[in-house]
């Protein structure tokens, strides 16, 4: 056993980032032909007979999942990078909560009838849909966080003020609940995440804000590394810090807030993505946030497939189905870690 | 003052105050091409915090800093870091990057953030590693590495900038003997190649191999001048309390001192 | 404490001049299992579950009423009661101050401990499917002390619900509903209280009873199924044809949709007496649309 251990651990530093991203991509291909395949009745290939569901649901909704999956996993890779911290995952900076109040706020004013803030605020946000009021709301989320923590100067006041606004705007929607139970229901739906139902529209505002977060992303990825060094000896290499963090944090509030507001608030996948990466290839930030991506597709998507599966024509919860592969992976690292150590 | 006169690095009367206490307290110095400098001096006595804001990364509270007769704070970030280079005292270690990109690291100021390195920054980079004996695990994750490689990694990253003002904080700690000392003698090469080195050094008798010795207590600058200075070898002492007494001895020809201690 | 106020009760019963039936103490067993003796009718009720307050309402006796929970909105004079929080705050002190002889609350309220071991009488009950609303009211109307009228209003109810059954056009008849719950899509199937009620209607659901009574269904299973008819809240129908796929749907396209407002939806999910308005008001939904091809 440990000669085989030995033997992982060698391969690891050696595999090149070319070839993981190679293996990844295949597997990607893999689970789009089973995404098109897995119907109400588990895999089928009857391809010209289901034409029109595969064109209308399994399509949008397998590019979708995979879409939305890249865009957790770049959120959790430069969340991660931000903040120096292999625990953060993209929902630390208001994000979540934003988007949850966002959406409780619009099913409350939906159904509610004497309050009259919620009437007033509720139907502006209720001609934007609820895809649109998660995202306004975790973009909000998370510019709360950056005025209480003035600015992204220091990274443990940001992180301080994300979990403060956090906590706040999660109370605030928990009271909106309160008073309108079909709150409650809609709430509880986006809070595990869903990827029931991903339109072509869906897939197309996830494509766009992947386009636009991913490459500036990558471009940028060299504060990232720079900040490995420490704040000190990054700001000495010229390097301004501020400024250059508050446009990484506002591509991880776009990154976020795209994926959140279309499939809710998955779980595990911006978390371990980045680290599914790390433990493969040794790589700087740039291939580390372009690889997460890739990573996290293949885990949405993979948890896509087989939530539509595994008990057809019933479904299981994608969040649950990320939770319980992400959470099985940190076993995983932990019982690795016991027996290396 | 012409910027071609002017020593590369020059503060007068600096003050820093931390904490209600005066960490650096009116230091003046000027540190000339072509030299290496240890700066010495017991715990607390402001070492650090004098090469920070030597850096630029602290701002002082009182006194004239210039980096080429120019105010260091009226360069452009990226310009001033292409010249002055600065290795901070506790070196990170949770990194998963490999050691090759963080020596590449230090020609971000040459190119910027989103320029593209060429082939002077691969040729700074190499020697960079070559020098610091770093190349052969180029590819392993910095985390891998003991602290002896990782802080040989580091200290590569600043020499990989190609400043002419190099402010390194206990670059040899971790370090065995054969790497301190390979590490000097680079060092003391890219003085003589006209840069300008200044290190915080603990090791007395590494100290007093220098050009010149800066002498910091308390805050204040207490002496500063060559190691042959009998006045300086006096501060000296005197300043870490006669722990130790200062001889002469001849090495490969050459006279050198060596601290003995007064056990 | 309990026997004590046991024997008191007794001994009001034996000594005051009483009305014949009135005076007999009621013993009533709730759904937790529990027993509860009351000495008379109740007479001031708090009721902290929307199905309980309207068994007590449909039983005529809402003037009994003295504090209800958040969520009770049917009759609308409820709405005007002291509300008393809902089933994870109940505000314990109002309620005790209400003075309350009777107390019906659902099987999982947090309340239920306290409420008890204050020694207020508590009756824990939570229907779930007809079986239990019928168990439910003849419970209730005893403590009432209106055994009789809970046994007219069970009739009542089922002749309402044969009646409605009876105005359903025989195009309708055995054809498959689909009613959604909640998004993802939650569905609810032949096993689940909603589904009795379409069944009594004399209508099928594309949701057999072996998936259970609320499962998560795919989407594409709805889309194969091709229901009849669509049952949904006002809210969610107003979004349906923005699903990817569901403006196929041929219910959709002839326009075959319930969407019902708060009032019918609340009656049709809420497994208590009113699934006959629940049932009646999906009759009139029908007779307004076009007949299934």
């Amino acid at each position: 056993m440990n000669t085989l251990v030995r033997r992982l651990v060698a391969t690891r530093t050696a595999a090149s980032p070319m070839r993981l991203a190679a293996a990844l991509l295949l597997v990607l291909l893999a689970l789009v032909l089973l995404g098109l395949a897995a119907g109400a009745e588990g895999l089928s290939t009857a391809w010209a007979q289901d034409a029109a569901l595969i064109g209308d649901i399994r399509a949008p909704r397998t590019l979708g999942a995979a879409l939305a999956g890249a865009l957790l996993g770049l959120a959790g890779a430069l969340s991660q990078g931000l903040f120096r911290n292999p625990l953060a995952d993209p929902y630390l900076l208001g994000t979540a909560a934003g988007a949850g109040l966002a959406v409780t706020l619009v099913l409350a004013a939906g159904g509610l009838l004497g309050v009259e803030l919620g009437l007033a605020t509720g139907g502006a946000l209720a001609r934007l849909g609820l895809s649109g009021a998660a995202f306004v709301g975790a973009i909000g989320g998370m510019a709360l966080t950056l005025v209480m923590a003035r600015g992204a100067t220091r990274p443990l006041t940001l992180l301080l003020a994300g979990v403060v606004v956090g906590v706040l705007l999660t109370a605030l929607g928990d009271l909106l609940v309160l008073a309108s139970p079909e709150a409650l229901r809609g709430q509880r739906v986006f809070m595990i995440g869903s990827t029931s139902f991903l339109g072509w529209d869906s897939a197309a505002a996830l494509a766009l804000g992947l386009a636009v977060a991913l490459p500036l992303a990558v471009r940028l990825a060299r504060v990232l590394d720079a900040l490995v060094l420490g704040e000190a000896s990054a700001t000495s290499l010229g390097l301004a810090l501020p400024r250059l963090r508050l446009v990484l944090v506002a591509l991880l509030a776009l990154a976020t807030g795209c994926a959140v507001a279309q499939v809710g608030l998955v779980a595990f996948v911006g978390l371990v993505a980045p680290h599914l990466v790390r433990r493969l290839v040794v790589v700087r930030h740039g291939a580390l946030l372009a690889l997460s991506a890739l990573a996290g597709a293949v885990l949405l998507l993979g948890a896509d497939v087989a939530a539509r599966v595994l008990v057809a024509p019933q479904e299981l919860p994608v969040g649950v189905l990320t939770a319980v592969f992400g959470g099985a992976y940190l076993l995983l690292l932990l019982w690795r870690r016991g027996r290396l150590a | 003052m012409t910027q071609d006169t002017a020593p590369p690095l020059e503060g007068r009367g600096l003050v820093c105050t931390l904490g209600g206490r005066r960490v650096v307290d009116g230091v003046s110095l000027a540190l000339q091409a072509g030299q290496w400098a240890a700066l010495v001096g017991p715990n607390g006595a402001g070492k650090s915090t004098l090469l920070q804001l030597l850096a630029g990364l602290h701002a002082a509270e009182a006194g004239e800093l210039r980096l080429q007769g120019r105010p260091l704070a009226a360069w452009p970030p990226r310009e001033r870091a292409t010249r002055l280079a600065w290795l901070a005292q506790q070196g990170e270690a949770e990194a998963e990057l490999p050691a090759r990109s963080l020596v590449e690291l230090g020609r971000l100021p040459r190119h910027g953030l989103l320029g593209a390195p060429d082939a002077t920054d691969a040729t700074a980079v190499a020697l960079a590693m070559a020098e610091t004996e770093t190349t052969a695990f180029a590819a392993r994750r910095l985390s891998e590495l003991s602290g002896g490689e990782r802080q040989r990694v580091l200290v590569a990253r600043a020499l990989a900038v190609e400043a002419g003002v190099l402010l390194l904080d206990e670059p040899v700690a971790h370090l065995d003997a054969p790497h301190q000392l390979a590490l000097l003698r680079g060092l003391r090469q890219r003085a003589r190649d006209g840069a300008a080195v200044a290190v915080v050094l603990h090791d007395l008798n590494l100290a007093l191999a220098a050009d010149r010795v800066l002498v910091m207590d308390r805050g204040r600058l207490v002496a500063d001048g060559p190691p042959a200075d009998a006045a300086l070898r006096a501060a000296l002492v005197a300043v870490f309390g006669h722990a130790f007494t200062v001889e002469q001895v001849v090495a490969a020809g050459q006279p050198r001192w060596i601290a003995v201690p007064s056990v | 404490m309990k026997l004590h106020r046991a024997v008191v009760a007794w001994l009001l019963a034996e000594l005051l001049p009483v009305a014949p039936a009135a005076a007999e103490p009621i013993t009533l067993r709730d759904d937790a299992g529990s027993s509860v003796m009351l000495a008379r009718p109740a007479e001031r009720i708090v009721s902290l579950l929307p199905s309980l307050t309207e068994t007590v309402c449909e039983l005529q006796a809402c003037d009994r009423l003295v504090g209800v929970d958040r969520h009770s909105d049917w009759p609308a004079a409820v709405k005007a009661l002291p509300q008393l929080g809902g089933l994870e705050d109940t505000q314990i002190e109002r309620l005790v101050a209400l003075k309350p002889d009777l107390v019906l609350v659902a099987r999982s309220s947090r309340a239920l401990q306290r409420l008890r071991a204050l020694g207020l009488p508590v009756l824990a009950l939570e229907p779930q499917n007809a079986a239990d609303t019928a168990r439910v009211i003849t419970t209730v109307a005893a403590a009432l002390g209106r055994s009789e009228a809970g046994a007219q209003l069970q009739q009542r109810l089922q002749q309402r619900l044969a009646a409605a059954a009876a105005r359903v056009p025989a195009a309708w008849r055995g054809r498959a509903l689909y009613v959604e719950v909640a998004s993802t899509p939650y569905a609810a199937g032949e096993a689940s209280f909603i589904g009795e009620t379409i069944r009594a209607l004399g209508l099928g659901n594309i949701v057999p009873a072996a998936l259970g009574p609320f499962p998560q269904l795919n989407p594409e299973f709805v889309l194969r199924a091709q229901p009849a008819l669509l049952v949904l809240p006002r809210r969610v129908a107003e979004e349906l044809p923005r699903r990817p796929g569901w403006a196929r749907l041929q219910a959709v396209a002839a326009g075959r949709i319930c969407a019902l407002a708060a009032d019918p939806w609340d009656a049709l999910v809420r497994p208590g007496p009113r699934a006959a308005d629940a049932a009646e008001a999906l009759v009139d939904c029908l007779l307004r649309l076009p007949p299934p091809a």
